[in-house]
This record gives structure tokens, sequence and C-alpha cells, in this order.
């Protein structure tokens, strides 16, 4: 079996410097047919797909932006390794289209040329022509092509310019052998490159390939990184000894990277001085007037500010509506499904466990799409950059870099990708360090246990007209990650993972129209990937949670309340046992019932009106309930037969409480008796000085795989064998309103803050802690990461709640 | 020696030569700062570090302690 296709395939790398349009015209060639690629050991992300060129199809792999091949890194060498086809389920590329700014085009061709040294055969891809023109920049295509041997072929993806010219060209180079490219190094340096060339190729049969030439001038001119540390391995002292007496000879007096980039530049220097022609032109470019305001003192700062309080403030109001859409469809969803089912474990799992449990995470959808949209439009706009400009001062000094910011940003969507993006930090321990701080970054699966306890038990306060107290209570949530963030960081800096220098070279890219289909893209795969958590380890915890939950199931309790039941049964008249208001509805005690459903309705409508002021509220509920006062006494005043219902109703509402309250503490006590129920006593004494109980310490130990579960857990817990009424009331009155066994009520404002915390700081998340085992490269810091964070959550949980107890909350 | 962190905004320079760290030479004149390019320093950080620099028609920015590694003469 071959990891190749067919042998008539062809595949294409796409290679090229961040933010030249790389990847849109990846999009473009590919359109929907890509899948992100798992290079072994490594954290880079690749995209694969199919792209159809004439008549026949072709893998295209969009490998990560970079500016040059300098490889000091695992990540940094994949793009080599790509090339030369050594990644295992990787095809090996037949062709590379390397994507050049024309706006840019002297440091674009820098990686450029080293590319052109594997000789493969190759077309440019000229983007942002509009872009250079715009500067007074114009490029002689055919000068240029002419000067470095391999077609160029200018292209507009947005407007689908070039394109198909693109894969016409593409398609001819392939059937030709590519030429390396030779540039005019210095002898000695030629000669450092030869030299150790042979040296590693010696050592071909236990290194398992044949390295490649422009592979020894890496090592040369690197000095260090992953391929070298291969070859130490295999080659021994001998080698190491051998190496540094080349490298030795063959720089003279400046450095080799020095040398390097002379020649390189200096080659790119007289090909551009025909093919480039620059007109001066008077005035500032749109980027440089942007960037006068938004990197501006004042007012950028303002701005970055305003920029952060708007994401904050809009994730929480805008997502609403959207929310409660979900939240009503899965209601009736359950009722619907319900409805169908016979009694028992089955309906239970299925209403109470699996849709429950999957609508109380899909819920939160909204809110990770507006957060990734804010996400995706400055990453898109390019005002990433100007945040890691604007940040670096200030993340400096807690050892970070601006770049840590991008990924500490993402973190607050989710501590998957900001784990993965701090890659683009050059210096090892400085990655470290973000990488171990970005869990504390409150990441949106912790938005749903923020959201829900604070409606439930923040009251609804504005200040100033604007500034709503439940906003204020989430940015704080959002502050507290942060503040244990820094010390952390400055610890870890000043201790273990202390270093020297931390290059922060950073390009800022020009401001760029956000595009609406990568932007859409974005959304797509960021609510994918938590649609597939919440359809997967999400619903598979639920179900689990759900299981250990409700059985074992005790015969002996449900004998128990059946004898309660029949004997409160036996208290009231059978008429009023049997009466059930949804099938009768002309009955004497039915009217009676719907008068009484109909000023409730009413009252809920009122209360649901968010215009009228607490005075106003309490006036028309007093007076709708004054009108069904006069309605019922009129109604009584009708018959004996009709005051008999009065009284019915009265008595009926008396048996409905006790049947309700028989059957709640059946469920109680089921739950009590349950697998969860037991783990859940057993480490009671341990979470008690946080404010718990056994069932929210049951719910926080469910939810260690996935944060967000507890969400669903809560769920199941406190509507796990309900009646009707309650599974219809949203979860968050039925927390508001769960007891403790002494009548008192679960959560107060101390727990709710309590809770929130620790989710807080907690690192609840095993999805985070593998990328970061994948990430490190080690078992250490996914392992440090758990027991310091948790231990940290704790400690934290237990001060909030003692000191919100002491202050009265 | 001037220094890249010594030439106040708005000022260009050329590039004579890059001291310091290995790794961070390398990374410096990877993105075009060799000796002969010209540089403008177009502004400073609102916290006053990093700076940004244009070089080779693009926005470049760094640390002063970056820039310190870059020696320069004035260009008009």
């Amino acid at each position: 079996m071959s990891e190749h296709p067919r042998a008539d395939r062809h595949t294409v790398a796409l290679l090229g410097n961040p933010n030249t349009g790389k990847s849109s015209l990846f999009s473009a060639l590919t359109g929907t047919r890509q899948k992100i690629a798992n290079f072994p050991g490594v954290t880079v992300e690749a995209k694969i797909g199919t792209a159809r060129f004439e008549n026949s199809e072709v893998t295209m792999i969009d490998l990560p932006g970079t500016y040059s091949l300098a490889a000091r890194s695992p990540d940094e060498r994949v793009a080599t390794e790509a090339l030369l086809g050594r990644i295992t389920g990787t095809p090996k590329p037949d062709g590379v289209i390397i994507v050049i700014d024309a706006s840019s085009l002297d440091r674009n061709l820098y990686l450029g040329t080293q590319i052109l040294e594997f000789g493969l055969p190759a077309v440019v891809a000229l983007t942002m022509m509009d872009v250079a023109e715009s500067r007074g920049i114009s490029v002689d295509v055919e000068k240029l092509s002419e000067a470095l041997g391999v077609p160029v072929v200018p292209i507009n993806t947005p407007k689908g310019l070039g394109l198909d010219d693109l894969k016409k060209t593409l398609h001819r180079t392939l059937h030709h052998p590519g030429k390396k490219l030779e540039l005019d190094f210095p002898e000695d340096f030629k000669r450092g490159v030869d030299t150790l060339h042979e040296l590693v190729c010696d050592l071909g049969v236990k290194l398992g390939y044949k390295p490649a030439r422009p592979e020894a001038l890496r090592l040369l001119v690197d000095g260090s990184g992953p391929f070298f540390e291969e070859c130490e391995e295999v080659g021994g002292q001998d080698f190491v000894d051998n190496f540094h007496a080349i490298r030795d000879k063959a720089a003279a007096s400046r450095s080799l990277s020095m040398v390097e980039a002379q020649t390189r530049y200096g080659a790119i220097g007289n090909w551009i001085s025909t093919a480039k022609q620059t007109e001066a032109r008077e005035g500032r470019t749109k980027t440089d007037i942007v960037d006068g305001i938004l990197t501006h003192r004042v007012w950028g700062s303002l701005v970055f500010i305003l920029a952060m309080g708007l994401i904050f403030q809009s994730i929480y109001a805008w997502s609403g509506p959207l929310m409660d859409v979900i939240d009503e469809s899965f209601g009736s969803l359950g009722d619907w499904i319900g409805g169908m089912m016979g009694e028992g474990a089955l309906k239970s799992l299925v209403v109470n466990g699996v849709i429950a449990g999957v609508g109380g995470v899909l819920i939160f959808l909204p809110q990770i799409l507006i957060l990734f949209l804010f996400i995706a439009v400055l990453e898109d706009l390019g005002y990433m950059a100007r945040a890691a400009f604007l940040m670096d001062r200030l993340m400096s000094r807690f050892g970070l870099s601006g770049k840590s910011f991008i990924p500490m940003l993402s973190g607050f969507a989710c501590a998957i990708p900001a784990v993965m993006g701090a890659r683009v930090i050059e210096d090892r321990n400085t990655r470290l360090t973000t990488i171990f701080l970005a869990p504390f970054m409150s990441c949106s699966a912790r938005l749903p246990v923020y959201v829900l306890f604070i409606a439930a038990f923040v009251p609804e306060q504005e200040y100033f007209g604007f500034l709503e107290l439940q906003g204020l209570v989430l940015f704080a949530m959002y502050c507290v990650g942060v503040i244990f963030a820094i010390p952390t960081a400055l610890v870890l800096k000043k201790g273990i993972l202390k270093s020297k220098v931390t290059p922060f070279l950073l390009e800022l890219p020009s401001y760029k129209t956000p595009r609406p289909k990568a932007v859409a893209r974005v959304l797509w795969d960021r609510g994918g990937s938590f649609v597939k958590r919440a359809g997967t380890i999400i619903l598979a915890v639920t179900v689990l949670v759900w299981a250990a939950g409700y059985f074992p199931r005790s015969s002996e309790i449900d004998e128990k309340y059946d004898d309660q039941l029949t004997s409160t049964q036996g208290f009231f008249p059978d008429s009023v046992v049997e009466f059930d208001p949804e099938k009768d509805t002309d009955s004497l005690l039915a009217q009676v019932s719907a008068m009484h459903t109909k000023t409730n309705a009413t009252v809920a409508e009122l209360e649901e009106d968010e215009e009228l002021t607490t005075e106003q509220l309490e006036a028309a509920v007093e007076k709708a309930e004054q009108s069904l006062h006069q309605e019922l006494k009129a109604f009584g005043r009708q018959s004996p037969k009709h005051r008999l219902a009065l009284v019915e109703y009265a008595e009926w509402v008396e048996y409905q409480k006790e049947v309700g309250g028989i059957e709640n503490e059946r469920a109680g006590e089921h739950l009590e008796n349950s697998y969860l129920g037991r783990v859940g006593h057993f480490i009671e004494p341990a979470v008690e000085p946080l404010g718990w109980d056994w069932r929210i310490g049951m719910a926080a130990i469910a939810s260690f795989p996935a944060r967000e579960v507890i969400v669903a857990t809560l769920g199941t817990i406190f509507n796990l064998g309900a009646d009707e009424d309650e599974e219809s009331d949203t979860l968050r009155q039925v927390i508001q309103e769960a007891k403790r066994p002494d009548g008192t009520r679960l959560f107060t404002l101390a727990t709710a803050l309590s809770i929130m915390v620790f989710f807080a700081l907690c690192a609840q998340c095993a999805a985070t802690l593998a990328v970061m085992r994948r990430e490190t490269n080690s078992w250490k810091w996914p392992i440090a990461s758990f027991l310091y964070m948790t231990g940290l959550a704790y400690v934290v949980a237990f001060a909030t709640y003692q000191i919100a107890t002491a202050l009265g909350a | 020696m001037q220094t890249l962190d010594q030439i106040p905004v708005g000022a260009k320079a050329r590039v004579l030569d890059i001291s310091g760290d290995e790794t961070l030479q390398q990374r410096i004149v990877e993105m075009g700062l060799i000796p002969g390019a010209e540089i403008t320093v177009v502004r400073e950080a609102p916290l006053g570090d990093p700076i940004e620099i244009k070089v080779l028609g693009y926005s470049l920015s760094l640390r002063r302690a970056e820039a310190r590694c870059v020696s320069v003469e004035d260009a008009a």
C-alpha cells in the first residue's frame, strides 16, 4: 500500500511569508475540500486540500507562513521536512507555489531564494499587486520571472483574477524538472556547506534518510536546532567536533547568518533593480494614517481598551435572543420525544441525559461565535499585530512578549489554540511560560458557568445608565485568571524559565478589509469543533454522569415513596386526586384552575417586561391578583357547587404540593444513593469550606474532563426524576430554588462566587492538557499545570467563600 | 557608536553592523536589516517600547533592547 493516493496525482506545497494571502489562495484553489493535517511531534498546523487542475486533481499542502526556513525548533523545521517529503502521511510535493507579496517584494523573496534552492518545480504567485501600485511600486512580472528562473503569475484572490493562469502555469511546470537556484555565496561558505553536506550524508544510514544540500546549508548557518540534535544523536562527539571545525572555517570575519542574509539580499537587490520600479509618492499610505490613530499614545490605548471592553459586553448582551431560541428548541424537543416514550430508564437517559445535556452545552454556541467573530475580524484586519505592539512593554514586564498577547487573547476563547499559538514565540522559555499561563485566561467553556451563576445570583443593576452589574461581575471573572497569571509568570521567569534574550521582531502588516469568507471559515471551524465536542466528549460525559446518577435504582426507595403516595391520595377526595387540568377542561374545578392559570401567565408576562420599574410591576401584579379575587368571588356566588369547586381547587393545590414534595424526596434519595452521590458524599468534607454541598462537589468532579460539562451535569442532577412542571423550568430557576436538607438555599451569592472562581482557575480540560503535552513534548508541563491550577483554584475559592460570607453575601 | 534605539522618531538611518546574540542576529538580518539597509523610525509604542521602523518598504516592530544591537549611521 502506498501513502500516495495515485501515481499520476500531483502534490503541490504552498509556501510564503505570513500575511501574504497564502491561506485565501489555498481556500480559493481547494474550496471546501480541505482538512487539517496532523504532523507528528509538532504543533504547527497545515491544511491539506484537493484542487482541480485542468482534468486532474492535485493535492495541495498549505504550510505555515514563515519568513525563513531557518529552524531552531521542530516547528520551524516542518516546512523543510514537508518539502523533502519526510513527513509520514503527507505526500512528497512534486512542486511548490511560492506566494510573494508584491508590496514587500524584497523580504518575501528572501524565503523564495531558500525554497528555490531545493530545485522543485516552482511557480511564484504574486499577490497584493494593488497594494503595491497604491504605494507607487510597479513590478515587471516578466523581468522578475527571468531573474528568478521560474514563472511568475500575478493573482488577486478576492477578485478571482489570475487563478486560472496560475493553475495552467503550474500544470505545465509540474511536467518539467525544476531548476536549482544557485546563489553566489562566498567560496569559504560554499566549501563549508559542501563539506558539511558530505559529513551529514555519511550519517545518512543512521539518520534513515539522505540529507539534502539545502539542509546542510541550514545546519551550517543555524548552528543548532532539531537537525543538529538529530545528527549529534547519531554522530556523537565526533560529529560535533567536525561540525565546529567546519563552521569556524566557513565564517571568516562575519557571522554565518550575516553572510547568508547579505548574499540573498544582494541577489534580490540585483533582480529587483530591473524588475521593480518605485516612484516616490507624497503623503502617507492608508495604513500609516490608521496607525497614526491606532498606535497613538492616547488614542491607540483608548481604542484598545474600548475594543476589549466592547467584546466582553457584547458576548454578554448579543447572545441572549439566540440562546433563548436554542433553549426553547431543546426544551420542546425533550417534551416531544419524552411524550412518545414510556416512563423508565430509557426515557430518563434520552430526555434528562442526552437532550438536556447537549442542549445545555449548545446553548453557549452563540457566545463562542461572537467571541470568535471579534478575534477573526481583528486578525484579518491586521489589528492583532498592533495589539502585540501596544502590549509588548506591559507583557515583557511579566517576562512575556507582545507576541504572547495574541495567544493569551485567544486563550479567552479557548486554551487549545492559545497553547498552539504560542509557537510564534521563538524563545523557548517565554513560550513555555505563555503555554503555562494560557489556561488561566477565561476560555469560552468557562463562560457558561459564569453566565449561569451570574444570571441566577447577581442582581440586575445599572450604574451610570450603561454599566450593568452582571456585566461587571463577568468582567471581574475574566480578571481573576489574569490576576493570578501575573505572579505565576514572574515566579516562572525568575526561576526555572529564566532566559537571556527574547527576540520581538514583528511585522506590522498593512491593514486589510476583513474578508467575510475568511471570517466565516474561522467561525465555521471553531463553531464546528465546539459542536463536535458537544456531540462527542461532552455527550459521553453527560451520559456517563447521568448513568452514575441514575444507578443503582433501589426498589426499596421506590416502594417506600409509593406507599407514601398511596396514603397521601387516601387523604384527598377522588375528584381532587384524579383532576388533570390538561385533560379536563369542562368541569367547574377546571374553570377555577383556568382562571388561576390565566392570572399566573399575566403575572409571568409582567415580570418579563423589562421596561417596568419595581413599583409599577408590584402595582400591576396586585391589580391582576385583585381581579382574580373578584372573579373567583363572583364565581362562588353562582351556586353551592361552584363554591365547592373553589374548595376543591385549594385542596388540589395542596395535593399537588404534597405529591411534588414526595417525588422530589424520592429523586433526591435515589440520587444520593447513586454512585455519583456516593462519590459526592465522600468528598463533601473537602468541599464544605468552599460553601459547596455534595451535589456541587460531584458536579465539579464530573466536569474535570471538560469544564462546560458542569452546566449539563447540574441540569442532570437537578432534573433527574423531576416532574413535568419542573422540567420545563430553566436550569437557572432550578438552581435558584435548590435547597439544602435543612431547607436553606443551597446557592447563595457567596457559593456562586466560590464556584465561579474555582472554575476560573481550575485546569478542567483534558484536551488542553493533551495539547500541552504535545506542545512541550513532555508530561511534566501538563501535570504541573493540573496540580498547580487545581490547588490554586481550591485555595482561592475557599478564600472567596469565606470573605463573601463574612461580608454577608 | 550610534545604535538604532537612539534614532529619534521620524529620522532616517543606515545600518552598519549587527551585534549580540547569534540567534537574535540571525532574526534581525533575515528581516532585512543588513549593512547598507535604509531605515526610518516611524514611532514608538504608547509605553515607549517597542519601536516601529520602516525597512525594505514594510513596517517592523522591535524592542529597544534589540535595536541596540543594530549600529547605524545617519542617513539623509
